[in-house]
């Protein structure tokens, strides 16, 4: 079975497309209300959904573009792929939408009845904060993400995310180490 | 006027010069747009909206309370009422917004993460309230009971009220051995066997050393030279104890298959009580472990375990009286030697837990691994990758083995290091005692004794270095196992229940929400009614929520907002079982259970003649197939069974609904897996069996909806339009546009839509 013919994986670009958007032509734009925007090809869209299509792993390439009634305008192949200031706007936009707080230290976990108490040490390098949270089946809501980083989904919905794995103190691996798959 | 305003959060909007006298309601959330992490403090008065972004910290204080939480407030932004416009909150994945106005006059007043999501609804609730000069708190659901009484621990499940925080080891022991209370008369016979037995083990050392040494050995002792009575009475004193034994054994044999038959019975009474949504939660390999080896953990322990434990208890506090009373001196030293071996043994207790619990985790993902391949051989078998799922497969049973060689190896190496450290422990005792027989200050009979009686110490603690990992794995199963049995149902038959005499079959469904997870809402407020009698079609693109729908009329879950009614009576109010013996639901999704194709026509009604079960298959164009098999209605499906196609097995379920005869019928692409000649004959049965009862019939196909009384089309979780098949091709909207598709594509294959 291993040596199977080894096909060469077949193109589907001649039959789809899947509808990058020129960003020639493209302007991102924040609205005075707060929302983002996008001026493309003569329509302006003053509130714009955007979202990954890889978000665990490939944040940062094929990014969807709806409108407000959610229809895909296009997709954006990469966001190094747009200028400075449009990166900014797009990159602050996936932010509030995958708002994922790092956890720095993993304080106590305790397994009490199929959920799992955790108490974490969690926010940004300047502004670290303590937050307990309740996590229900384990196995479907602490998800690796590589080899080496870890997302935590509570039962409110809120999302935690271990950047580095090998990173985290002892104290703090043992502790989470029964729960990786 | 009632209000809700936590003390730390007046203080700290008092702090910012607001008059706190006027506040109404005040919540806490954070923000997730600020480059800081913010503790957000939210209030309202009449007039205002108060958003304060700070951060809370916690203070090292002297006095009574050495640590207190003050709050660092950073930015204050003040919106009045009147000027903030509609207020709602959108979903975005982990983080939601607080938006104010509407369309293209809409702006974002703060995003915060999911979690704090209800308490910025009720938030907006408050201020509604304000608005329309009801009273503010009037319908507020205010949160004490989302949180333990006991610790304060936020439930994970506020409807099941149980904090899993406050459950202890003990509690869950005890709750295990309440399972014996039934059988009382023989446990209490079996604990005053075990008591007996013990007893006559430890007197044993008594009469066959101490006694025997120094009263019948040794000239001038009482029964000098009575050799033979004294070796028959060691053997009279032996052979009771190993007779008490086996008597106890017999009886316990007898007595704990039925306490575990009992709690196999509840977890499984348990788990038909549940709702669908737990199912989808857990994982079925979990499930199955949960029955069968935590079950059998909990038996062997029972059986095995517990009797010993009792048993060692009783005979080590006992070998310690009897030691004291032999001579006091040798007795303290033993004791200084028994708290290391405790603390040994502690460790090793938390470290085999540990070592059980991944073990147990791995465990349960191979047997998931095992059904979904078991299940998935065709796809697997397809796509040829039997090689790639053996490896996945490998995998977990690698990293299994890891730990179970870490488990082996600590083993191996901490256990004779024990031993070790006990032994020397004996060889300390001998020595000292040699000495004083040596100085006559004690008898060589008492200090064979005192030898006797050490091992007889160390025998109940090395066991309990063995017991103490098997009463973890029990308790760790116990504790898994009691998650089933006291799980609450989501959906719970009311107290007092409404039942109708008959169900008409007017349904009306308003303002229905619903999410499967948190942050993905499937309905988002669908307003829909069907009068009895009539038939309506629900048309939409996959995913817009019209299966969930049909799953909520039938009460498999509750909506989160919003009501259903049937005949005017909200469906939380109706008893389930005449809720559910009143709807009949045809799906894509066909179990079979084990039986033969008999038994599952009649599943519904158990009752039901052989007549009418041929009768309903033939309605359900069933009959032909059946027929056509050897053992015809007799033929054996569901696991291991005969395979049927999925049209067959559609039909099947179509007869068992038709014996079921409900009051309203749910037709969820009910006709999806035929071919086109079936279709038709089905269409006929359906067509009839339809007559004069309330059908929702869900469809693709929308030719198979033409002769509904009416039709609603459902996208994104609403309807946007709905009328008849003529009002709506004359709208031109979303249907006409479905039905113009499928007709043309429906003609380039020469058919007729």
């Amino acid at each position: 079975m291993e040596k199977a013919i080894q096909k060469e994986a077949p193109s589907l670009a001649y039959a789809i497309d899947i509808g990058m958007i020129d960003l020639k032509n493209a302007e991102f734009y924040m609205t005075t209300g707060g929302f983002t925007g996008l001026k493309y090809s003569g329509q302006d869209y003053n509130r714009i959904t955007l979202r990954r299509a890889f978000p665990i792993g490939n944040p940062m390439e094929y990014i969807s573009v709806a409108d407000k009634d959610n229809k895909e305008i296009g997709m954006i192949r990469s966001l190094s792929d747009l200028s400075e200031k449009q990166y900014s706007i797009v990159l602050t936009e996936l932010e509030k939408r995958y708002y994922s707080p790092t956890v720095y230290e993993v304080k106590s976990v305790k397994d009490k009845l199929g959920y799992v108490y955790m108490e974490l040490l969690i926010g940004r390098d300047d502004s670290k904060y303590k937050k307990n949270c309740a996590l229900k089946d384990v196995s479907k809501n602490i998800r690796m993400l590589d080899d080496d980083r870890l997302i935590i989904t509570d039962v409110d919905g809120n999302r935690y995310i271990i950047q580095s794995l090998s990173g985290l103190d002892k104290k703090s691996f043992k502790r989470l180490e029964p729960y990786l798959f | 006027m009632e209000t809700h305003i936590p003390e730390y959060m007046l203080s700290a909007f008092a702090a910012e010069g607001i008059d706190t006298s006027k506040l109404i309601y005040a919540t806490h959330t954070d923000s997730a747009d600020k480059d800081w992490y913010s503790d957000v403090y939210i209030a309202v008065s009449s007039d205002n909206m108060y958003i304060l972004y700070g951060e809370e910290k916690v203070v090292k204080t002297t006095g009574a309370r050495r640590i207190v939480a003050v709050y660092d407030a950073k930015e204050l932004e003040i919106h009045p009422l009147p000027e903030l416009g509609e207020l709602t909150c959108e979903r975005l994945l982990s983080t939601a917004r607080l938006c104010s106005g509407k369309d293209d006059k809409t702006s974002i007043l703060l995003v915060f993460s999911i979690g704090y999501l209800s308490d910025i609804e009720r938030l907006i609730k408050v201020i509604q309230n304000i608005r329309e000069g009801k009273k503010p708190l009037g319908d507020i659901l205010i949160d004490e009971e989302l949180f333990c009484p006991k610790c304060g621990t936020r439930y994970p499940e506020p409807e099941r009220k149980l904090c899993p925080k406050c459950m202890d080891k003990v509690s869950i022991t005890r709750r295990l051995i309440g399972f014996f209370v039934h059988y009382r008369s023989k446990v209490a016979v079996i604990f005053l066997a075990m008591l007996a037995g013990s007893v006559f083990s430890m007197i044993s050392p008594l009469i066959g050393t101490k006694f025997f040494f120094d009263e019948v050995l040794i000239e001038g002792g009482s029964y000098y030279g009575a050799i033979l009575q004294a070796v028959c009475l060691i053997f009279i004193v032996r052979a009771i104890g190993v007779a008490l034994n086996i008597f106890y054994s017999y009886v316990l044999a007898k007595t704990v298959p039925w306490i575990v038959q009992d709690l196999k019975l509840k977890i499984f009474e348990a788990m038909q009580r549940l709702s669908v949504g737990f199912y989808t939660s857990k994982r079925t390999g979990s499930l199955m472990n949960r029955i069968n080896q935590d079950a059998n953990n909990i038996y062997w322990f029972f059986v095995d375990g517990l009797p010993y434990v009792i048993v060692n208890v009783f005979t080590f506090t006992g070998v310690i009286i009897l030691m004291c009373m032999l001579n006091i001196k040798l007795a303290l030293i033993c004791l200084l030697v028994l708290p290391i071996t405790i603390i040994f043994f502690r460790i090793l207790w938390s470290v085999f837990r540990h070592f059980h619990h991944k073990n147990w985790v791995y465990n349960s993902q191979l047997n998931s691994m095992l059904s979904d391949s078991v299940n998935g051989q065709r796809v697997i078998k397809a796509f040829a990758r039997e090689d790639a799922e053996a490896k996945r497969f490998a995998e977990v049973g690698a990293k299994q083995a890891v730990v179970d060689i870490h488990a082996m190896n600590t083993s191996s190496t901490a256990f004779p290091l024990i031993y070790l450290f006990m032994f020397l422990g004996q060889v300390i005792i001998t020595g000292i005692g040699g000495n004083m027989v040596l100085e006559g200050e004690i008898t060589l009979g008492t200090l064979l004794t005192f030898i006797a009686y050490l091992s007889m110490l160390y025998g109940p603690l090395e066991f309990m270095s063995w017991v103490s990992n098997w009463w973890a794995r029990c308790v760790d199963s116990a504790q898994r196992v009691f998650e089933i049995i006291d799980a609450k149902p989501d959906i719970a038959e009311p107290d007092e229940p409404v039942i109708l005499d008959r169900i008409r079959g007017n349904i009306e469904l308003k303002g229905v929400k619903f999410e499967y997870d948190p942050a993905t809402p499937v309905l988002k407020g669908l307003d829909l009614s069907v009068m009895a009698g009539q038939m309506l079609g629900i048309v939409g693109k996959t995913g817009a929520g019209k299966s969930t729908m049909a799953n909520l009329i039938a009460r498999l879950y509750d909506v989160d907002e919003g009501s259903i009614t049937i005949d005017g009576v909200n469906v939380k109010q109706l008893s389930l079982t005449q809720l559910r013996q009143s709807i009949g639901i045809v799906s894509q999704d066909i179990y079979l259970f084990i039986g033969t194709i008999a038994d599952n026509i009649r599943y519904a009604r158990p009752k039901a003649s052989i007549e009418d079960v041929i009768k309903a298959a033939k309605a359900a164009s069933a009959h032909e197939f059946i027929m056509a098999l050897p053992d015809a209605y007799e033929t054996k499906v569901g696991a291991g069974g005969q395979d049927l196609s999925g049209g067959e097995k559609q039909r099947l379920s179509i007869a068992r609904t038709i014996l079921q005869d409900p009051d309203i019928l749910i037709l969820d692409e009910a006709t999806a897996a035929m071919d086109t000649e079936t279709e038709a004959s089905i269409q006929k049965a359906l067509y009839d069996l339809q007559r004069d009862r309330t059908t929702i019939a869900i469809a693709h196909r929308l030719s198979t909806l033409r002769d509904a009384d009416s039709l609603a089309v459902i996208s994104d979780g609403k309807v946007v339009e709905s009328g008849t098949h003529k009002e709506l091709m004359q709208k031109k909207g979303e249907y006409h546009k479905l039905y113009t598709i499928q007709l043309e594509g429906l003609k380039v294959i020469n058919m007729d839509a």
